[in-house]
């Protein structure tokens, strides 16, 4: 029988469509009687989609960009 | 020695048009630095993964400047070694296990504090495999977008992120926030595809729990 245990060990799979028809199935009959697991299956998502926000982050200022700039060039062709 | 004028005079001409270099793929960029001593070829790598380097040095140093410190270290061994580079994985590939290298020898050289959360067992089921009374009354999931993107949450994901013990930091950022596959996380840290999984997987877990629990006292 499918248990809740079942639906956090393949939210992996389920979320990257990997999962065969048959699991498939069963994850989404079980999610659809179960508040625990539907609230579990939504808030993984959204939590995805957050982390997925970091990637907008951008790192490396110009100082950073021009720090490097002047070590790679002393070390390259010293003076 | 008129031809090799002419080549010379190409060549001059080619690396002046900006796109010669920036369409060029990353192993033909090595090609060009290695072999012909084209800088501009380096340039471009550089610019193309300044980013990607220093981002994920300061994901696992958790300190600008240590982030630094690793980022110039980086460059200044692919300046050594980008000769070795054999094409046998993909150059990124190559290089971030450059900067996962680089970034574990400077946390060891500085002695840094690690995180002791174990997270090998970690699961939000009890021993019947049941969620019973976990979830629900956190599902969040509903709430604005305003709140769930807001700056807050952005803070906590990212607090909670240096939370995770290194090696589950390390397989999340290369996986979740750059974006790489299964396959080349695991390429790169040289572990297997069900240990990049396992890592992540509990990372995930962890993650969501944290933001539920902001979201939930958010709600008092």
């Amino acid at each position: 029988m499918f248990m809740c245990k079942d639906v956090v060990e393949n939210i992996m799979e389920y979320i990257d469509n990997e999962l065969d028809l048959q699991t498939l199935k069963e994850l989404e009959k079980h999610t659809g009687d179960c508040p625990e697991c539907m609230g579990f299956v939504n808030t993984y998502k959204r939590m995805l989609e957050i982390t997925g926000k970091l990637k907008d982050k951008a790192f490396v200022t110009p100082e950073i960009r021009n720090r490097l700039r002047i070590l790679l060039e002393s070390k390259i062709k010293p003076v | 020695m008129e031809i090799g004028f002419f080549k010379k005079l190409i060549k001059v001409i080619v690396s002046e048009d900006k796109n010669y270099i920036s369409d060029k793929s990353d192993e033909e960029l090595v090609n060009l630095y290695t072999n012909d001593g084209e800088e501009s070829a380096f340039d471009e790598i550089v610019s193309r993964y300044s980013d990607r380097i220093y981002g994920f040095a300061f994901r696992i140093t958790r300190n600008t400047s240590d982030a630094e410190e690793v980022f110039q270290e980086v460059f200044l061994t692919l300046t050594k070694k980008l000769d070795t580079f054999r094409g046998e994985s993909k150059f990124s590939s190559w290089l971030y296990r450059v900067t996962v290298n680089a970034s574990y020898m400077y946390l060891r050289s500085q002695k840094k504090h690690e995180s002791n959360i174990s997270l090998e067992n970690y699961v939000p089921y009890d021993d019947k495999g049941t969620l019973m009374g976990r979830i629900m009354d956190k599902d969040w999931s509903s709430r604005p977008d305003i709140v769930i993107y807001g700056k807050e949450a952005l803070k906590i994901i990212d607090e909670s992120i240096n939370e995770l013990p290194e090696s589950y930091r390390t397989v999340f950022h290369l996986r979740d926030i750059d974006g790489l596959s299964n396959e080349e996380v695991a390429d790169i840290l040289e572990i297997t595809v069900p240990a990049v999984k396992s890592r992540l997987h509990r990372a995930r877990l962890f993650l969501r729990d944290k933001l539920s629990d902001y979201f939930h006292e958010w709600r008092r």
